[in-house]
Order: C-alpha cells, then sequence, then structure tokens
C-alpha cells in the first residue's frame, strides 16, 4: 500500500511537475501591514457608523393597522421609513378573532413612538394609501426578544468554539508547531468576520438574525479554508523535512492555489446568483444575508492563502530570532 | 477495504437514488381520504417565519394581573423554551412591559393552509402547574370546577429533569411513566412528606393545574429524589407531560387576546426566488466540475446529490430517531456552509488525483493515493466546523436537548438556558451537512471513483485531468 513517497522527493527539487511556486512570503511585512490596517480601519468604520441593531436585539415598536384591498408591502415599508427614520418591516396577516386584514411595522425605536408621532404617522400614511383605509388597530412597544443577553451568550460561543478550534489545530499539527498555527488562523478568521460586518454596515442593513447566519458560515468556511493550507504545509514537512518554513508555506500555499481559487468560485458564484435572483424578484430583505455573505468568502479566500501563513511564518521568523 | 468491483457503482448509485428519491418525495399511503406519512418528504418541512410567515397570537395575563417586568420576561422565556421543546425552533416572542402582554410567532405547520385558531394554542402547550399534594380533596367551585385543596408537597420548581420511560407496573406489564429527578430543596420536601405518609392511606395526588393525573400510596419514604408519575400514559402522552413539567411553569396564568395569520419577512413567494437561485446555482456547480474535472466532477456531482437529499433527510424527520427541524434562513446559511464543503472536499480530491496521475503513477494507484491524502485535509477542515456545530447547538438549544445538557451547565454556566431557534438550526444544518460529507463526499465519491476506473472505457487517463498531449 506504502508508496516511496519519501525517496521519490528529494529536498531541493521542487515538488510534483509543472505546478509554479509563488513567492507568498517575500511580501511578508506588507502583507501583515495591510492586514492590520484593514481591520483597524473596519473597526473604527464600525465603531463610527455603528451598528443597527434590529427589533429583535433592540426592542422596538410595532404598530398594527387593518386595512382593505391590496397593500404594497414594499411601498408602505420605504414610506414609514421616510417618517420614522429607520428601517421597517411590514408584515400582512389575516386578523382571525375580528375579521379583516392586517399590517403590522414595525421597527426599532429607543422610547416608543409618542401619541402625537403616532398620529402624524397614520395621518401621513393615510395620505399615500387613501384606497386602503388605515386605521391603527393596536401599538405596541415591545422588549428585544433576544437582547444583550443572546449577543452576549453568541460572543462567548464563538470565543469557545476559537479556543477549541486553536487546540485542535495545537494537536492536527503538532508536526509544524500548532498552537502558533492555530491562532494566526483566528487572526485571519478576525479579518473575515470584520469585513462581512463592515459590509454589512456599509450597505445600511440592520444587525439582525441574517447577519448572525453571516458570522457563522465565514467562520466555518474561513477556519476549512485555512485548514486546507496547513495540511499542505504539514504534508510538505514530510515530504521535505530539511526545506525552511518559508519555502514550506510559499510551496504549500502555490499547490493550493488552483484549488483555493476554484472553491471559492462555487461558494462565492452561488451568492452572486442568490443576490443577482432576489434582487430581480424584489426580496430584497436576503440580500442583507447574501451581500455581506459574498464580502466574507472573497476575505476568507484571500485570508487563508496570505493572511494566516504569512502572519504565521513572520511569527515563527521571530521565535528562531530569539533563539 | 474490500476489493471494489465494477458493479460498486451501480450500487452506490442506485442507494444515492433511492435515498435521494424518499427524501424528497416521502411517501404517504391513503385510506379514504386520510393520508397517513410514512416517510417525509420535502413537502413536510417545517418553513421558518422568515420564509413562510406563520400565526402570531398575543397572550396576556388572566383576570387583569398586573405582572412585573421580571415575570413577563420570564413568562416569555418560558413559552420560547416550550417552543423549542416541540421542535418549532423558529419563533419571535416580544414582551410589552407597558401593556403587559406577550407577542408570539411562530411559523405554519408542514402543509398546513388552514389555521385553526385553538391548534396554535394548543401546540404552545397547556400553561399549567404540575403540583404533587398531600390526599386528594378537592374543592367544586360554582362551575362545578374541581379545585384541589391538599397541602402542597412539591411543584414544578422543585423539578430538576423529567424524563420518560416504560416500567413494569403492578402485574408485570410494561407501562410508560414519568420520571422526575428532584433538585436537593424538592428531595427535602418529598422525603419529608413522603416518610410521614409512609404506610398510611393518604396518597399523593399529582395535579396539572386542576386536573388529578394519579394518587399513589406511599410505601416507604423516598428520599433519593426520584419520583415517578404513573397514570395510564401513552408514549406520546408521557414525552407531552416530561415536557411541560421540563420547560416549567408560567409565572401567572395567560389567555389570548388575539390571533393573526403574519406574512414572511421576505415577502410572498420569497421560497420560489430561493429555490430559482438554487437550482441555478447547483446546475452550473455541476456544468463546473464535470469540466473542470470530468469524470471524478460528474461522481463529485452525484455525491452532491447525495448530500442535499441527507441534509434535507434529516430536516423532514425522515431518520426516525432524530426529530425534524424548521428550516429558515440561518438554517439554509448551514446547508449553503456544508454544501461549500462538500464541493471543497471534491475539489481537493480531483486536484490531487490530477497531480498524482501527472506525476506519473499508474491509474490505480494515482486514485488510491489521492482519497488518501486529500483526507487529512477534508478530515480537519470538517472536524472544526462539528465544533462550532456542535458548540452553536450546546448554547442555543433546547435545555434538555443533548449537547444543551452538557454545555448549559459548564461552560454557559452564566446564562440562562436560552433557546435561540435560529442559530440552533444552523448548528443543526451544518453538523447533518458535514456528517452527509463524509458519507457522500468522501466515502462513497471514492467507491464511484475506484469502481469506475476498473472500466476499460474509463481508464483513459485524460479523464481524470491526465496531460493532455
Amino acid at each position: 500500500m506504502s508508496n516511496k513517497k519519501k525517496t521519490t522527493a528529494p529536498t531541493t527539487e521542487t515538488p510534483s511537475v509543472s505546478e509554479k511556486i509563488y513567492d507568498f512570503c517575500s511580501k511578508k511585512t506588507m502583507i501583515l501591514v495591510i492586514a492590520v490596517c484593514v481591520i483597524l480601519a473596519l473597526v473604527a468604520g464600525i465603531i463610527i457608523r455603528g451598528v443597527n441593531l434590529a427589533i429583535e436585539f433592540k426592542g422596538g415598536t410595532m404598530l398594527t393597522y387593518s386595512y382593505t384591498g391590496d397593500l404594497d408591502l414594499n411601498k408602505i415599508e420605504s414610506e414609514t421609513k421616510n417618517i420614522v427614520g429607520v428601517p421597517v418591516t411590514a408584515r400582512a396577516g389575516e386578523s382571525l378573532d375580528s375579521d379583516g386584514w392586517q399590517v403590522t411595522l414595525s421597527f426599532t425605536s429607543e422610547e416608543g413612538l409618542t401619541a402625537d408621532r403616532q398620529f402624524e404617522l397614520t395621518e401621513s400614511l393615510n395620505a399615500v394609501f387613501p384606497e386602503n383605509q388605515l386605521e391603527l388597530f393596536d401599538s405596541s412597544d415591545v422588549s428585544p426578544s433576544s437582547g444583550r443577553e443572546f449577543l452576549l451568550k453568541c460572543l462567548l460561543a464563538m470565543v469557545i468554539a476559537a479556543i477549541l478550534i486553536i487546540i485542535y489545530i495545537a494537536i492536527r499539527f503538532k508536526k509544524i508547531g500548532g498552537w502558533s498555527a492555530g491562532i494566526c488562523s483566528i487572526f485571519a478568521l478576525c479579518h473575515d468576520l470584520v469585513t462581512a460586518l463592515a459590509a454589512s454596515i456599509l450597505f445600511g442593513f440592520e444587525f439582525n438574525a441574517n447577519i448572525v447566519a453571516v458570522i457563522l458560515t465565514i467562520l466555518g468556511y474561513s477556519i476549512n479554508n485555512t485548514i486546507v493550507i496547513y495540511d499542505r504545509i504539514r504534508e510538505n514537512r514530510g515530504l521535505y523535512p530539511k526545506a525552511s518554513l518559508n519555502e514550506l508555506i510559499n510551496m504549500g500555499c502555490s499547490q493550493s492555489l488552483r484549488r483555493s481559487i476554484r472553491t471559492s468560485v462555487t461558494t462565492i458564484g452561488t451568492m452572486i446568483i442568490v443576490s443577482i435572483v432576489v434582487f430581480i424578484s424584489g426580496y430584497n430583505s436576503l440580500l442583507s444575508f447574501s451581500v455581506p455573505l459574498i464580502f466574507g468568502l472573497i476575505s476568507g479566500t484571500y485570508s487563508s492563502l496570505f493572511v494566516a501563513p504569512v502572519t504565521w511564518s513572520w511569527w515563527k521568523g521571530k521565535d528562531s530570532k530569539k533563539d | 477495504m474490500k476489493k471494489i468491483r465494477k458493479s460498486t457503482f451501480f450500487i452506490v448509485v442506485a442507494f444515492i437514488a433511492l435515498f435521494t428519491v424518499s427524501a424528497v418525495l416521502g411517501f404517504d399511503y391513503y385510506y379514504g381520504d386520510k393520508a397517513t406519512t410514512v416517510v417525509k418528504g420535502v413537502d413536510d418541512i417545517r418553513l421558518g417565519l422568515d420564509i413562510k410567515g406563520g400565526v402570531d397570537v398575543t397572550f396576556a395575563p388572566a383576570d387583569d394581573y398586573d405582572a412585573t417586568d421580571e415575570q413577563l420576561e420570564a413568562a416569555a422565556q418560558k413559552i420560547k423554551t416550550r417552543l423549542g421543546t416541540l421542535g418549532i425552533n423558529d419563533n419571535e416572542i416580544y414582551s410589552d412591559n407597558k401593556s403587559d402582554r406577550i407577542i408570539v410567532r411562530f411559523p405554519w405547520q408542514a402543509g398546513e393552509s388552514e389555521y385553526d385558531a385553538g391548534e396554535a394554542v394548543k401546540e404552545l402547550g397547556e400553561m399549567a402547574e404540575l403540583t404533587f399534594r398531600k390526599g386528594t380533596d378537592y374543592d367544586t367551585d360554582e362551575e362545578d370546577n374541581i379545585i384541589p385543596k391538599g397541602d402542597i408537597v412539591i411543584n414544578g420548581d422543585d423539578v430538576d429533569k423529567a424524563d420518560y420511560m416504560q416500567q413494569p407496573d403492578s402485574n408485570g406489564d410494561l407501562e410508560w411513566v414519568v420520571t422526575l429527578a428532584l433538585n436537593a430543596e424538592g428531595a427535602k420536601k418529598f422525603g419529608e412528606a413522603t416518610s410521614e405518609l409512609a404506610g398510611t392511606n393518604t396518597p399523593i395526588s399529582i395535579w396539572m393545574d386542576n386536573t388529578m393525573i394519579s394518587y399513589p400510596t406511599v410505601n416507604s419514604a423516598i428520599t433519593d429524589g426520584n419520583a415517578v408519575i404513573t397514570g395510564n400514559f401513552t408514549s406520546e402522552s408521557a414525552k407531552e407531560l416530561a415536557d411541560q413539567i421540563n420547560s416549567g411553569a408560567l409565572p401567572f396564568k395567560m389567555v389570548t387576546t388575539s390571533f393573526k395569520t403574519i406574512s414572511s419577512t421576505m415577502g410572498k413567494g420569497s421560497l420560489d426566488a430561493i429555490l430559482l437561485a438554487a437550482y441555478i446555482a447547483l446546475a452550473l456547480i455541476a456544468v463546473y466540475m464535470v469540466v473542470l474535472y470530468r469524470l471524478p466532477g460528474f461522481v463529485a456531482v452525484i455525491a452532491l446529490i447525495g448530500q442535499i437529499a441527507g441534509t434535507l433527510a434529516a430536516i423532514t424527520g425522515w431518520f426516525g430517531f432524530m426529530p425534524g427541524s424548521t428550516l429558515t434562513i440561518p438554517g439554509i446559511a448551514g446547508i449553503i456552509l456544508s454544501i461549500g464543503m462538500g464541493v471543497d472536499a471534491n475539489i481537493i480530491t480531483s486536484e490531487r488525483i490530477k497531480e498524482e496521475i501527472r506525476s506519473g503513477k499508474s491509474l490505480d494507484s494515482s486514485i488510491r493515493v489521492a482519497y488518501k491524502r486529500a483526507f487529512s485535509a477534508i478530515l480537519d477542515g470538517n472536524i472544526t466546523n462539528v465544533i462550532i456545530a456542535i458548540i452553536l447547538m450546546g448554547a442555543f438549544g433546547v435545555p434538555t436537548s443533548f449537547f444543551s445538557q452538557i454545555l448549559n451547565k459548564t461552560v454557559f454556566f452564566m446564562f440562562g438556558a436560552t433557546t435561540e431557534g435560529v442559530v440552533y438550526s444552523f448548528g443543526f444544518t451544518l453538523l447533518v451537512g458535514v456528517i452527509c460529507n463524509f458519507i457522500f463526499g468522501v466515502f462513497a465519491a471514492r467507491l464511484m471513483v475506484t469502481s469506475l476506473s476498473k472500466f476499460k472505457a474509463f481508464q483513459n487517463r485524460k479523464l481524470y485531468g491526465g496531460d493532455v498531449k
């Protein structure tokens, strides 16, 4: 079963056939500086623009109107948004205890909506939708359904997942110095998460359950991407025991380059198709999922090839200087 | 591994085809007008609020009871847990402290189009309180309602965990019972009461609200904190009672004040748009894989279909041992991620096969070595995703679920048991998807490629990406 893998590979020779080896590590400092700058700039941007938590995380106001005829939900969303100044979700439904149709407008608010403002909103909506005979049926100021505790628990869950991943990588990649590799993969992950979050804020999306899903997806995708490259480095270490770490990284990244690009084409392509289809058919709320995900996936591909291995090479380089 | 023959390919393909068809279509039979679902198909998937919409119910405390903010919050949490226990992971629950009410939204049951208001509340479980009382005495009020009056020994708050199981009754026949593990305080109270009543004719009666479930006599003092409820249970009613006790009683009685349907967050018909996008994406991925990798690419497409069918089957509840789940956008995100990793696994191996062939190895050993070498990358990548999925399912699953029981008391001890359906359903689909990835993307794909390579017609190295000269 076992073939002669060790004898076929002299240390100086480039690995298999015609694959070109690119020098990923030569621009070490530049890549590192860029990565750190990108993260800092995006974090600063996120802090300055602020995260707009959606109603389920922040609480807000729900106004229920009864109406007649056909109501354009997209239109009433944008009309209400103009008046209250924050994104609005409109959802229609048939009342089952008092008959007739109702539409519920929900949006975040600090202190609820004063009676005056409510009246003003009702007036202006009736001016825009004279045919629908909108009548205020009910109003609620609601607490967040998943508040601060949920977000904190999410954060803790991610931190614990990150720690376990570092431990897992440390054990499985012991041969090539696992701890530092694990920590560098989490650094690359942060790069991707910040990119996705910043993209969502830049496009004006609210922080809702869709963004939580994006963050979790990036978490899995980014780690997987980085590990595939680490795996190649680990394998090369066995094949070429005398090669330096930089050579191993260059080799591993070059060999994985084609696979990285081809996999990314399918994942990013899928999300582009989703974005186009939902945009054309008018279900814009799904864009708050697909668009940030595209940015996260692009960043994930880049960071697994550049940020993680290069940061790791820099770390190891520093270590060896100390010795 | 046993020798792979030419016929292996057909066996694997037939298996995947059979599995896919049954998972997608399900199997119903009709007896008169009544359809009985034997195997659940995609039509039986419960779609989330964000995709399909559902029911909006407003609850308020009964009898103008003035609930404190904390009580309202606690009630909202419990309703949430109950929904989770019922397998309705996707829900929105808002409490309005100013006007004392709780707005609960949850998705339609699968296949439901007509709305039955009573069913909706029934699905939430009865908002009943469990009590164990001394004796079986009760009063009747003006309206002939039964009001229990024996001294309360323990109530739902004293129960740590309820479960249901079969045990032999006095005649030696198996019967369903609900077992209770009491907390320290409950065990103490229960121990005192049972030692007092042991050997007397006074039974301990067990009530859900004003209904007596059973009234066992006490043979001996029970001090170990384990109690058993008997009383003509079926496996379903025993499970239901155990679930209700686990989710706890509400701090006050609630009534519904309004019922309505509610459209999905994304708008009507959004499911068609998502499906359209999925079909286009899958078709393009299939073409892409076949063009890039030829034979291994073709096999990858078959494996991918199996993987998707496997994930869908887990969501519908096709596997009897595992309850189904609600499909939401985050759940779809989990599927997308696992499919992405499935494609990735196939790309990694196909690239490897190509590399090995170009390095001059024979076809046989190229395939063998490629699968062997690609496996470590696939294994490590997928295991890290299993770690993520398990953490998420533990942190945000219902308190009685397997992973939550392990994690909630250890790593997440400072948090209450928050059930968050959206995150849980992401973890669920990701975990299932990754497992399917190993079964189909790695194991089945390897069998298929190896088996096909035994055919003379498929021994052309170009079919595997060998050098085109």
